[in-house]
């Protein structure tokens, strides 16, 4: 308890640094720290659903989408906030509807058919676009100011943070991490699996769906091969499990390594990045596979000194 | 309805249903014996499809000449990951669920490899080049050759792998793994042994199917992702481990995408493909043929 609230008061703290960015007037740092934020509330909303329960869900791109295509369509009707709110309530009314159904499954089959129903929504809402309204994309006229995006998602980062950090300790989180464990035992002593393994995923899906609604303006066109493009989950699912989605400071960790790291490689070496983003999701898997912030560092070092150690004196030959 | 084109769209699905089921085929044994949910799978088919079409650069011989030793080669990658990556995995993941799951992520990594590998490679623009393109005349009906090629080999090539599965005594240890992992280990079946030899399997009839498509398509990086969505409606279909059913729905589903795109539009193949693999799951996760 105690050490979460530091943490909420580090974290408010670094908020208020991070919002007086803009002040700076740098606008690549403040564009690569947009980013960061963005994966950082992505990353921390899915680790919220998917750590503890352990269900991979790879919805992610469907409900950034989903916020993506609210701005467009209410940007001009709405004012700015309402709009925001509104695209991550149409990302969980999308998780609420699929999860009646999909959260029956598990195990690899969940994972697929949360990608397969991402996939169904992005060609659904092309075909729909073609036929009906003739257009493939959309462009927004009379966007916010990059400040506003800033400060918006700076805002939706926090919020997820603190949600991870209070969801986490309240009674539906230790049920989620029950669930993680044995989903049956978990039943048996009380909980209902699928009242709070929805709550859980319609709450991860609300910020997606708002970290979409407020990234849509910055495209200023978008359609729906960007918006609902896969890249963002595989990212998204990338930072959360090589950060560690046990933790809050893991996905926030991930996020800042991974933006700094696609910032400088993917424009100059877009495949060579996407051929070492491969490799270190498969070298996470094997060898980390709590995260760099969930590994038992402590183990590992002692394990690997005691090894040192132990050799150390066949090196040196005892001379008598 | 013209009796003709009837004839020609059974057969273009048929086309389509063969290479489906020799994809599905490989995956069905990768999942249903190590648990592996390679969603990888479909980029293999990519890398023989490349590799065939670049032997028959170099050397201007007929791709069905490369088609044996690019399997050969598939099949020892194949080896090569599961001792660098899938054997680690299955020996560190605490259940079924876990190994499903992490194998998962891991063959999105090397989705990426395989795929950027392949754009820096060949360049991410079409290339092909037609083999046996002209038309064979059966009466009225007209096929392209390299198509009944296609069918042929698969057909040949399931067929094959059936009666492996079925009459030898390898292909009865493959399925007493398939049905009880631990029984079969008990009875002296060696698994660490087979367990590399059929995901190496799986890669090389990925490639084979990959090997046939270079002759009738043209080639892109990203053109193995549609065969493993396929790939996976059809083991969803036809059931965990069941061959027989993996065929049959491989055959099910080439017809029906078909047959569906002939009568609404081409452009909705993928909404098509996407609604059965989600319609599939909702209402038969254990399959069509279950009992």
């Amino acid at each position: 308890m105690k050490q979460d609230n530091v943490f909420l008061v580090a974290a408010a703290l670094a908020t208020l640094l991070l919002a007086a960015l803009p002040a700076l007037d740098a606008p690549f740092v403040q564009s690569l720290a947009l980013s960061c934020l963005m994966y950082a509330g992505l990353a921390v909303s899915w680790s919220l659903f998917s750590g503890p329960t352990r269900y991979l869900s790879l919805a992610t791109s469907a409900f950034f989408g989903l916020g993506a295509y609210c701005t467009a369509v209410g940007l001009a009707h709405l004012p700015w906030p309402l709009v925001v709110i509104a695209g991550g309530l149409a990302a969980t009314l999308f998780a609420f509807l699929i999860g009646l159904v999909v959260l029956k499954l598990r195990g690899a089959y969940f994972a697929v058919i949360t990608y397969g129903l991402g996939e169904l929504v992005k060609h659904t809402i092309t075909h729909v676009e073609k036929t009906w309204s003739g257009t493939v994309g959309r462009v927004m006229t009379e966007t916010p100011s990059s400040n506003v995006v800033y400060w918006s998602v700076l805002l939706i980062a926090l919020l997820a943070v603190v949600t991870y950090v209070r969801f986490g300790a309240s009674r539906y989180g230790h049920a989620l991490r029950g669930i993680g464990i044995d989903e049956e035992r978990a039943a048996t002593l009380g909980v209902n699996p699928m009242r709070v393994k929805l709550a859980g995923f319609c709450l991860s899906a609300w910020f997606a769906g708002a970290l979409g609604a407020a990234m849509a303006v910055r495209w200023t066109y978008i359609d729906p091969n960007t918006v609902f493009n896969p890249f963002i989950v595989f990212q998204t699912v990338l930072i959360s499990m090589v950060g560690g989605p046990l933790t809050v400071g893991g996905p926030l960790l991930g996020a800042l390594v991974f933006s700094l790291l696609s910032e400088f490689l993917r424009l100059s070496l877009p495949y060579l990045y996407m051929i070492l983003l491969g490799v270190l999701l498969i070298v996470s898997v094997l060898y980390l596979p709590d995260g760099i912030a969930g590994h038992d560092w402590r183990a590992m070092c002692t394990r690997v000194a005691r090894r040192w150690f132990k050799a150390a004196p066949a090196v040196e030959p005892p001379h008598e | 309805m013209n009796a003709y084109l009837f004839i020609d769209l059974v057969v273009a699905g048929l086309v389509t249903g063969g290479i489906y089921a020799v994809v599905a085929l490989g995956l069905n044994l990768q999942y249903g014996l190590m648990r592996i949910m390679n969603i990888a799978h479909g980029e293999f088919l990519m890398l023989g499809a490349y590799l065939t079409y670049t032997m028959v650069r170099l050397t201007g011989l007929s791709p069905l000449w490369f088609i044996a030793p690019m399997m050969l080669v598939l099949f020892l990658l194949g080896l090569l990951l599961h001792r660098l990556i899938f054997r680690r995995l299955a020996e560190t993941s605490p259940n079924a669920e876990a190994m499903e799951a992490r194998s998962l992520i891991v063959g999105f990594g090397l989705m990426f490899i395989a795929q950027n590998a392949a754009q820096l490679t060949w360049g991410g623009g079409m290339s092909g080049q037609p083999y046996l393109d002209q038309a064979v005349h059966f009466g009225e009906v007209t096929v392209a050759a390299n198509r009944l090629l296609v069918l042929v080999v698969v057909a040949a090539a399931s067929l094959a792998l059936v009666l492996v599965l079925k009459r030898t005594l390898l292909g009865k240890a493959v399925r007493g793994m398939l049905q009880a992992p631990l029984g079969a280990m008990l009875v002296g079946i060696d698994t660490r042994t087979l367990h590399p030899a059929c995901f190496g399997l799986g890669l090389a009839l990925a490639g084979l199917a990959g090997g046939l498509l270079s002759m009738v398509y043209e080639l892109t990086p990203a053109m193995g992702e549609p065969y493993t969505i396929s790939a996976l409606i059809v083991i969803t279909l036809g059931g965990l481990g069941n061959i027989p059913g993996a065929i049959a729905g491989a055959v099910l589903l080439g017809l029906v995408e078909t047959f569906g795109m002939y009568y609404t539009s081409p452009s909705l193949k993928i909404l098509i493909s996407y609604g059965v693999l989600v319609g599939v799951l909702l209402l038969r996760p254990k399959g069509l043929f279950a009992r």
